[in-house]
């Protein structure tokens, strides 16, 4: 899923790797949800929010027009 | 080795388990299937893969009873389904007492005793059923 971690990630200076110890996964997990390909639990959402200090809507939002594009 | 922390590793571990467990069982089906073939049925069931197959079979039948009844319409109480399935396994029991106390070599004790261990062996499982089925009675809010 389609997501806003890459941005607030660099935007607090964090690499994939500190990112990764702070929320208690590995560097490979961070990458596939910033790419799309994995979709974490909201538990592990909610970890990275705090990391990067934004909501949950601000990183994993889709409008409904996206999503149903996402899901086409 | 390390605990294993993040999610998308434990979940692939448990894919890989379970990977294995398919493995795992059909290489004990392979061999019971020859033991089966070389040695008769006698000779398959005397070996003590076909001990650990039975065992992991019904574990594996008892762990899915728990999704099923959770897979099932909402609408079915859980105290009539225990008393139907009670009855109906009463019904077998007696009907198989009533035909091993007929068949030559077995005696009237036989015809207690097989029943019996059939109306136990019946019965656990109905109960978990039965227990599940409260369960998520209970879980479920809008009740």
């Amino acid at each position: 899923m389609k997501n806003q971690l890459k941005i607030a990630r660099i935007s607090v200076d964090l690499t994939q790797q500190q990112l990764a110890d702070k929320v208690g996964v590995t560097r490979q997990t961070v990458s596939l949800i910033e790419k799309g390909k994995y979709n974490p639990t909201l538990k592990l959402c909610l970890q990275i929010c705090y990391a990067v200090n934004k909501t949950l809507d601000e990183l994993f939002w889709l409008e409904k027009e996206e999503w149903e594009n996402a899901k086409n | 080795m390390q605990k294993i922390k993040d999610e998308r590793l434990i979940l692939r571990n448990l894919k890989n388990i379970r990977i294995a467990y398919v493995i795992q069982t059909l290489g004990i089906i392979a061999i019971l299937g020859y033991d089966l073939v070389t040695k008769g049925i006698g000779g398959m069931t005397n070996n003590p893969l076909w001990f650990v197959f039975i065992v992991t079979t019904i574990v594996s039948a008892l762990l899915s009873m728990n999704i099923s009844v959770e897979h099932e319409s909402e609408k079915s109480s859980p105290k009539k389904g225990l008393k139907i399935s009670i009855t109906v396994l009463v019904l077998i029991c007696i009907a198989a007492g009533i035909i091993i106390s007929l068949i030559d070599g077995f005696n009237m004790m036989n015809g207690f005793v097989l029943p019996g261990i059939f109306f136990i062996c019946g019965f656990f499982p109905i109960y978990y059923i039965y227990h599940l089925r409260k369960k998520r009675e209970e879980n479920f809010e809008d009740k």
